[in-house]
């Protein structure tokens, strides 16, 4: 997998020479550094180590590198654009760096119709958090994403193509934009695995395009049971059955108001194929998005997620079969150089099968407030306090309660350039 | 003191006057005063206003360098107008690219302009109104009105715009907005110029609201997701 990332760079970064020769280009490099002073009352073990910690820090204190992002983008003038993104993690004393993404994109110019077509090939996210639009996918809002984001950013990346088709109101003299996006991808069959075994969580934490998560200790794993076969860690961004998968959304978007999306994700998986510990998953999901901007220029952000995921023996039988739902809300406003938002979430896993050893059921549901001072025009000190509350039954294989309330407070400074 | 010069001197002045005063009656110098008002009378700000001649020719020129500038992610003034064959000098005052475009009609174009940099334009050939957008940010939106007159101007804060023109006869005055509801986004009076006169315009229709070319989003560092 590493190997495709690194030749479709490569053939990426051709195709730009190319282009170069014969248009202008330009080079905009941008990013983000979140430094974080963090008090976590939650488990031993954290989510991204293999525990059950719903945080991405273990309980405790802590000083963390919680994002150094950067992304660089050549610009040609022609429409055609190439990108990589890149994030970087200092948490639990454990550093991590690697790509996150990477695409070759096309933007042509909107018709006399007011038609516009774009186009993305490479690894990126399919269009669907409302709330990771900074600079290398960070959060604007807060320093955590909700969990329904925090899964997209650890389990949900492609490596396909995406065409998008705008009409955009302006040329038709119409209030609002129409865009439809579709994509076909390959590279994420194990996903659901995680959502499965740990659950929902809430963190900043991408995975990197290179990285595997490690799993918790459940006893379905052990010898004898069903799950023995999978690998300890779970390698997201695999193609496993070689099959195609696809994700379309549909967006209007009403300006100086808001806008509201829906989308289905399928990645079509063959579920009962197994390629060394990681198998396919058929994991498909359907989303719907709203922001809009209420009276007093308070902003609500809204995001509904609903979906399942299945992964077989080889005989075809379920091993896990689970639906799940999340959903969040988020206000945000702000007055001159300070915002606060609020979110409040509900999550759950509804397991389906009957394998022994591996429940993967949960409820919960969770709180953020942030308050955020923009000190200067590029840095941001936030105080975030984040609290959920879970009840999974699956903490008894680690003796860990089964009805669970964790905590965090976040003091961070972030630097955009 | 006239009366002391010398017979001859008094005639050739007067003679003077009396042979050329057709050409200075035709050639008088007319203000034409327009003022430009809503349905209820009130004054109307950043109105178009054009004078075209009919039946008859202007050889003047008005060929000043027309300057649209990109600021805040805005165009900066949000409607334009000059004549045809005049320069636009499009200015990049953002510390970002914008890419600016028209997609419609005869003056097609697109333009990349980097931060800081200026561009000058020379080749809109057709006369007509140009709406212009941004492709990297959606919701920037200008326009500009290429008129084949050298008689134009924007109306002030009290609806009013003040044109010499140095030729008497008839004339079209056009009002026009692009947010205007009247047919072609215009009305238009037919005048007989030949003193200095003050035309009122009245819109017949309400105008549409003026799109806001702020962002929605006031964070400074989106990416694009």
């Amino acid at each position: 997998m590493q190997k495709h990332f690194i030749t479709l760079l490569f053939t990426l970064s051709l195709t730009g020479l190319n282009f170069a020769n014969a248009y202008e280009m330009e080079t905009t490099f941008h990013g983000v550094l979140d430094l974080r002073a963090t008090v976590t009352d939650s488990l031993t073990g954290n989510y991204t180590q293999g525990g059950y910690g719903k945080f991405a820090l273990n309980d405790g204190e802590s000083f963390t590198l919680a994002q150094a992002g950067g992304e660089i983008a050549l610009n040609w003038d022609n429409g055609l654009s190439v990108h990589a993104v890149a994030n970087a993690y200092k948490n639990n004393g454990d550093f991590k760096l690697g790509l996150t993404e990477g695409y070759i994109k096309y933007s042509g110019l909107p018709n006399a119709s007011g038609y516009r077509w774009q186009s993305k090939l490479g690894v990126f996210y399919p269009k669907i958090s409302l709330e990771n639009n900074a600079y290398a996918w960070a959060s604007k809002n807060t320093l955590n994403s909700s969990s329904l984001n925090t899964w997209i950013g650890e389990e949900i990346r492609v490596l396909g193509n995406e065409i998008t088709l705008t009409r955009l109101g302006r040329i038709n003299k119409d209030p609002f934009d129409l865009s439809l996006t579709v994509s076909a991808f390959v590279n994420n069959d194990p996903a659901g695995s995680m959502l499965s075994w740990h659950g929902w969580t809430i963190s900043n934490r991408q995975t990197l395009y290179t990285e595997k998560i490690q799993l918790p200790y459940f006893k379905a794993r052990m010898q004898g049971y069903d799950l023995y076969e999978q690998a300890s860690s779970s390698d997201p961004f695999l193609e496993v059955d070689d099959r195609v998968g696809g994700h379309v959304r549909a967006e209007i978007k009403f300006h100086k108001k808001g806008a509201i999306s829906a989308g289905y994700y399928n990645n079509n998986g063959k579920p009962y194929i197994v390629d060394n510990g990681q198998y396919a998953w058929k994991t498909r999901f359907t989303h719907i998005d709203l922001t809009w901007l209420l009276p007093q220029g308070i902003v609500l952000t809204s995001q509904l997620l609903h979906g399942d995921t299945l992964m077989q023996s080889p005989l075809k039988t379920d091993v896990v079969n689970n639906d799940y739902t999340n959903g969040y809300i988020a206000l945000s406003k702000r007055i001159k150089a300070h915002r606060i938002t609020s979110r409040i979430e509900r999550f759950n896993v509804k397991d389906n099968d009957k394998t022994v050893g591996d429940n993967n059921t949960e409820r919960g549901k969770a709180f953020t407030l942030n308050y955020t001072y923009r000190l200067s025009k590029p840095w941001f000190l936030s105080t975030e306090f984040t609290w959920i509350d879970s009840y999974r039954p699956g903490r008894m294989y680690t003796n860990q309660p089964i009805n669970l309330t964790e905590r965090q407070l976040a003091f961070a400074a972030r630097y955009f350039y | 003191m006239f009366n002391k010069l010398p017979i001859q001197i008094k005639f050739l002045f007067i003679s003077f006057f009396i042979i050329f005063a057709p050409s200075f009656v035709a050639n008088a110098t007319n203000t034409l005063t327009v003022n430009v008002v809503d349905t209820n009378q009130k004054p109307l700000e950043n109105m178009v206003v054009y004078v075209e001649p009919i039946g008859h020719k202007v050889t003047l020129k008005n060929t000043n360098t027309l300057e649209i500038g990109q600021a805040n992610k805005a165009f900066i003034p949000y409607i334009s107008v000059m004549q045809l064959g005049s320069k636009v000098k499009f200015n990049n005052q953002d510390n970002i690219t914008h890419h600016i475009y028209s997609p419609v009609g005869d003056n097609k174009f697109s333009v990349k302009i980097r931060s800081g940099q200026e561009v000058i334009k020379n080749d809109f050939n057709e006369a007509g109104e140009v709406s212009m957008g941004c492709n990297i940010h959606d919701w920037m939106s200008g326009y500009m009105l290429i008129v084949d007159t050298p008689f134009f101007a924007k109306s002030d804060k009290n609806g009013n715009t003040e044109m010499v023109i140095d030729k008497s006869g008839q004339y079209k005055v056009v009002v026009w907005h692009p947010q205007m509801t009247d047919i072609n986004n215009r009305i238009t009076k037919t005048i007989n110029l030949n003193s200095a006169m003050a035309v009122t315009m009245q819109l017949s229709k309400p105008m549409d609201e003026i799109p806001s070319q702020q962002n929605e989003d006031d964070f400074d560092f989106l990416s694009d997701y």
